[in-house]
């Protein structure tokens, strides 16, 4: 004889549960934190290396890197003088928020204003996994395709903001910007979104600024 | 996949329980989980654990958005989450994110 019990609990509660402790710890210690997801080689470290030579006069900033086996990323952001501190998932393809859980205590968060956490490499899994972060940013690469928003929609509905990133290969790839601009809104009406350029810095002042604004709407 | 296997032992624990038979989930279509790789997991990790052996089922929750200004519900047609009625894009998806333990049935020997 079988016996049915109900259980209806959501595999990610643990997950959520820890992440609202993170929020907490940084919203406590006025921590700005992004969560930035993206493919792999969509441009995560060049937009870190890019970007935080043009925030670090003004603000105090630490980073995140989440890796499957390697410390390169962390090796490459450290090279600008700032605080990184490392998770190797070994082989977990997502960051989740018990790991960032264990990397905020290592991190002097009263004398940080802003918190970059890169995340693995990957276009799923990431985004079920909140961190516990005021805002989650993806980077989308045009060589990567411009029917990407549809075929992994939850990521362009968690994001906050979505980076088009190399559009100096822009007229040498196929990719219809004005595509994929109209599939992530479908997606996410409220999404904004930036095209820049690692390589040739083109649009990563506007980031930048854009990272500036949400810091100040949220009081951080 | 730990998650599953702590969430399921817990409660065969709470109910006296030696083994899990059936383990039923609810995904959501949005929830970018694949269920033949999931059971592939389970497989494995779920040996020396109440739920070995035992069996992985599940249901598929289709995306449903409501919209916050008008409150009507839709199914997003082609993944447009823009609310047919009013055309506001500020909706919430309500459905089709699942990821979530419905039931497990336990077998009434040995409870």
């Amino acid at each position: 004889m079988m016996h049915q019990i109900n259980v209806g609990e959501d595999l990610r509660d643990r997950n959520r549960e820890i992440a609202a402790e993170n929020r907490e710890m940084l919203r406590s210690r006025g921590v700005f934190s992004l969560n930035i997801m993206s493919a792999p080689g969509a441009g995560k470290t060049s937009l870190l290396v890019r970007s935080i030579p043009l925030l670090r006069d003004k603000f105090r900033i630490a980073v995140i890197e989440g890796d499957l086996q390697t410390t390169r990323d962390a090796e490459r952001v450290a090279a600008l003088g700032i605080d990184v501190r490392q998770i190797q998932t070994g082989g977990v393809c997502h960051l989740d928020a018990a790991m960032v859980h264990s990397a905020l205590h290592q991190l002097d968060l009263d004398s940080l204003d802003i918190l970059l956490i890169e995340n693995v490499g990957n276009l799923v899994c990431p985004a079920e996994f909140d961190l516990g972060v005021d805002a989650r940013v993806m980077l989308l690469s045009i060589t990567e395709g411009d029917d990407k928003p549809k075929k992994y929609p939850l990521m362009f509905s968690e994001s906050r903001l979505l980076i088009l990133n190399k559009i100096d290969l822009l007229g040498m790839v196929d990719f219809d910007i004005e595509k994929a601009r109209k599939e992530a809104t479908d997606i996410n009406p409220g999404i904004e979104i930036l095209e820049l350029s690692c390589r040739t810095g083109e649009g990563v002042e506007a980031w930048t600024g854009w990272i500036e604004r949400l810091l100040s709407e949220s009081g951080a | 996949m730990r998650n599953l296997l702590e969430i399921v032992e817990a409660t065969a624990e709470r109910e006296g329980a030696e083994k899990i038979d059936v383990i039923h989930l609810r995904i959501g279509v949005m929830a970018g989980i694949n269920f033949n790789s999931l059971e592939f997991a389970f497989e494995i990790l779920s040996k020396g654990t109440r739920a070995e052996g035992g069996r992985l089922e599940h249901d598929t929750v289709d995306i449903r958005g409501k919209c916050s200004e008008c409150a009507s519900e839709f199914h997003p047609e082609d993944l447009v989450f823009r609310c047919p009625e009013c055309g506001s894009g500020r909706v919430d998806i309500i459905a089709g994110r699942e990821m979530e333990v419905d039931y497990i049935l336990l077998d009434e020997e040995g409870s």
